[in-house]
């Protein structure tokens, strides 16, 4: 197991090797850049030469590449050149928040949409088997934000139940924290909820065709017996590989979510890099995202054998 | 703790948010669409981060509300014969958010620090480079602070006032970490720089020590009272939830709306839109060496089929005013000969094409969306080309592609702003170079550089007017651009807050009041 579990961080270097290549090559061949937008209309060559220098961005992209790799394997992703502030704390900070909002949306979604896409199946053909596709397929249908805005206009402008603005952290506030987080979580879990359901139902309904559910039930066994025995861990190998990619999808910054809410996760934090062409914050962040990645799906295929006996982590 | 009881407290903390609801009526709530830069005055700035410093740090003086020049921490100032020393008298009594009174020795090590900074926003202007050098800040006693330049500038004052160099702030030394790195600002302006959460929000709090001028508020300065205890500048840049957060009264300011937005809460019970015209300009941007655009003529033609009145009214959802010169509206020196423009002439514009032995070139107008006023720009202007026989066509950039663009002067028209100045003559200078020198100037004229140039060095007054008066003269002559109107800063605040304004693009906390 141990070695498995090396074997993949190892292999994962040339990833994560190529990842930043490509980030940092792509990031500057779009036209813009830093110094410019901070001189504005202000701009002359002087200061900007100048302030190119103070920032390192006058030296050749490979050194500029070459440093920022050193510093990387010395764990220093760098400081953000609007701030100042240091990457990887900034990093890591943004990703505490985007993690409560995904960790928790991915289980509720998880939750609701696993058995429901069971029962689904388990009555195909049926209303309420009907109604279950309906309804996933229109939530798959319905972008994130405008599902937020939808909530926020609704349970936030018109009941006025929930804040409509602002973030608390829940390790600071616990309370105040849970509302701040309801909404923003409820979009993201109904938009994976359709997902979820659709490959939960079409696996389950595989798996029900099969020999030994026929035998199952003709051993005597009851259709929850049978459901929750044979037919649940077989059918949920799928749905738990499409989790580990939503997961590492997620945590990988929710940013329009994140900016709908003015929630101050990843994703905003990627998105504000982008437009403020900070190229130290944006290496460092999706350097982290390929690396969030890497272990997400690693954990996911460490608990592959819990559902499945024949997929062996050796 | 049992979970029970956690539960239950947790249960609790989610109905006492509830029923909370809102913010008191001591707590303003405003908008910032993006988080500031750094807290500390022309320091790694941009406009929100300035906006922040004016609110919290005050120089020795400031803008008034007519461009002018207008004492702060210093109650006068005098001006040696050769211009090169200036004496500040500082005004008794005043003091720092920590307390400390304001001295001469703690404005000469402010100003001392800024000057020194690396990344100090104005360092050309004090260096020697685009203005006079700073030669020496002396604190000769406890009240009077004596600047020398190498050289009379006409200019130090209203360099030193721009909001992009934080008014030259003067900040306590406190405001420096024992490692002397930047803290936070220390000031002694009606707020207080109490939190600031990364990416979330920036707390101001009522400055009680704060012992405001007599009169009225005039510009960034005058009678500067917090009438709110608490200002809480929330981080939301979607517009669609800070539009949201309004009507729900989260927020009870957005400083900065886009006129189509602001059409629609116009027609709203419960909001008051405001419109405010700044030294900011909305313009057409020619290439002067375009092969099509190098011909006089052509510009001219390109001006004369532009209806500048109603691509303004139609470009700024009637939130606008034409002014065909860099000059404001609202300044000093917009007299009459900056009244007038090349004219809306659709007719002459054939026979200025054929002498321009134009041929039906394309002539691409870059854009962004960012700012929808130069999105409409564009849009209105190439139907008007277009009606009078010119080829024209849109490319839609992003914001920092565009910045790029006109940096290197990459482009042959641009709907392009530029932000607020803070004097006419800085107008002029932003637009006004050598193209050798400056790949983003666009008006290489030798005798408008020759002028600007005269401007910068002339005090105000009548010369000055002389020398404004000539050079838009000239610029209707040559027609390098087409300047549309000033850009504005349309606001909007629930009808329960009284005394906002934004004034010249920034939030102006003071003497604001909530009354819910």
């Amino acid at each position: 197991m141990t070695r498995f579990v090396l074997s993949r961080l190892v292999s994962a270097i040339p990833t994560l090797f190529l990842v930043s290549l490509a980030v940092f090559t792509l990031i500057r061949l779009i036209p813009g850049d830093p110094v410019s937008l901070m001189l504005g209309d202000n701009v002359d060559d002087a200061a900007y030469a100048a302030m190119s220098h103070e920032l390192g961005l006058d030296r050749p992209i490979a050194v500029q590449f070459l440093m920022w790799l050193q510093g990387a394997f010395q764990g220093d992703l760098g400081r953000s050149i609007t701030t100042g502030e240091a990457v990887l704390p900034l990093v890591l900070q943004r990703f505490a928040i985007t993690a409560q909002l995904v960790l928790v949306a991915v289980a509720l979604a998880t939750v609701l949409a696993v058995p429901l896409g069971m029962l689904a199946a388990w009555r195909q053909n049926s209303a309420f088997d009907l109604g279950v596709v309906v309804g996933a397929t229109a939530l798959m249908s319905i972008p994130t934000f405008w599902m937020g805005l939808m909530l926020l206009l609704l349970f936030g402008l018109n009941l006025g139940w929930l804040p409509v603005l602002g973030y608390v952290s829940p390790f600071d506030d616990f309370g105040a924290g849970a509302l701040y987080l309801v909404m923003p979580v409820a979009a993201l879990v109904l938009h994976e909820c359709g997902i979820l359901v659709r490959m939960s139902r079409a696996s389950t309904l595989d798996v029900l065709r099969l020999d030994y559910v026929t035998h199952a039930r003709a051993k005597g066994l009851t259709e929850g017996q049978v459901l929750r025995r044979h037919v649940f861990r077989n059918a949920f190998g799928p749905t738990w590989t499409l989790l580990g990619l939503i997961l590492g999808n997620l945590l990988g910054g929710v940013a329009v979510v994140e900016t709908v809410f003015t929630i101050p996760g990843l994703g905003r934090l990627i998105v504000e890099s982008i437009y403020g062409r900070d190229y130290p914050v944006l290496q460092g962040c999706l350097l982290f995202v390929a690396f969030t990645y890497v272990v997400v799906n690693l954990i996911v295929d460490l608990c592959y054998p819990l559902f499945d006996p024949r997929v062996k982590t050796t | 703790m049992r979970l029970g009881n956690r539960i239950g407290a947790s249960a609790l903390g989610i109905m006492a948010a509830l029923a909370a609801g809102g913010a008191t009526a001591q707590t303003l709530n405003v908008q910032l669409s993006s988080d500031i830069r750094s807290s500390r005055p022309g320091v790694n700035r941009d406009a929100l981060s300035d906006m922040v410093a004016l609110n919290v740090a005050e120089g020795l003086f400031a803008v008034g509300e007519r461009g002018d020049i207008v004492p702060m921490l210093a109650k006068s100032w005098t001006v040696s014969e050769d211009g090169t020393t200036y004496t500040f008298a500082l005004r008794e009594g005043r003091v720092f958010h920590n307390g400390a009174p304001v001295t001469a020795d703690l404005v000469k090590q402010s100003w001392e620090a800024m000057l020194a900074a690396p990344d100090f926003n104005c360092t050309g202007f004090f260096d020697g480079s685009r203005g006079s050098a700073v030669t020496g800040i002396e604190a000769p006693n406890a009240q009077t602070v004596v600047i020398t330049l190498a050289e009379p500038d006409a200019m130090f004052l209203k360099y030193a006032a721009q909001s992009q160099c934080g008014g030259m702030g003067v900040t306590h030394p406190d405001s420096f970490a024992e490692d002397g790195t930047w803290d936070h600002p220390i000031g002694t302006g009606p707020f207080v720089f109490a939190d600031w959460r990364r990416g979330q929000n920036v707390t101001l709090e009522k400055f009680s020590d704060y012992q405001p001028l007599a009169g009225e508020i005039d510009g960034f300065a005058g009678h500067k009272e917090a009438l709110v205890e608490t200002v809480n500048l929330v981080v939301t840049p979607d517009r669609a939830t800070a539009v949201a957060a309004l009507r729900s009264g989260d927020l009870d300011v957005v400083p900065y709306l886009s006129t189509a937005e602001s059409a629609e809460l116009q027609e709203e019970d419960g909001f008051v839109v405001k419109s405010a015209p700044h030294g900011g300009m909305i313009t057409l941007l020619m290439q002067t060496e375009d092969p099509v655009l190098s011909s006089t003529e052509m510009r001219m033609a390109v001006a004369k089929a532009l209806d500048v009145a109603q691509l303004v009214d139609v470009a700024t959802n009637g939130l606008g005013t034409p002014n065909a010169s860099l000059v404001p509206i609202s300044s000093l020196y917009h007299s009459a000969v900056h009244d007038r423009g090349v004219g809306y002439a659709p007719g002459e514009v054939p026979a200025m094409l054929e002498a321009a032995g134009y041929d039906g070139q394309e002539l691409v107008i870059q854009t962004n969306r960012r700012n929808p006023i130069n999105e409409n720009v564009a849009v209105l202007a190439q139907a008007m080309l277009q009606m009078a026989g010119i080829n024209a066509r849109i490319e839609v950039l992003e914001w920092a592609t565009q910045l790029d663009r006109f940096r290197s002067g990459s482009f042959q028209m641009s709907a392009f702003n530029y932000s607020n100045r803070a004097d006419p003559v800085l107008a002029y200078s932003a637009v006004v170079d050598s193209k050798e020198d400056r790949g983003s100037s666009i008006w290489d004229d030798p005798r408008a550089i020759e002028l600007v140039d005269e401007t910068l060095q002339t005090p105000d007054g009548e010369a000055r007017q002389a020398l404004f008066d000539e050079l838009h003269e000239l610029y209707l002559e040559q027609m390098p651009f087409v300047m549309l109107a000033n850009n504005l800063t349309v606001s909007v605040n629930a009808d329960y807050v009284q005394g906002y304004s934004t004034w010249n693009g920034f939030a102006r906390l003071w003497g604001v009041s909530v009354e819910k």
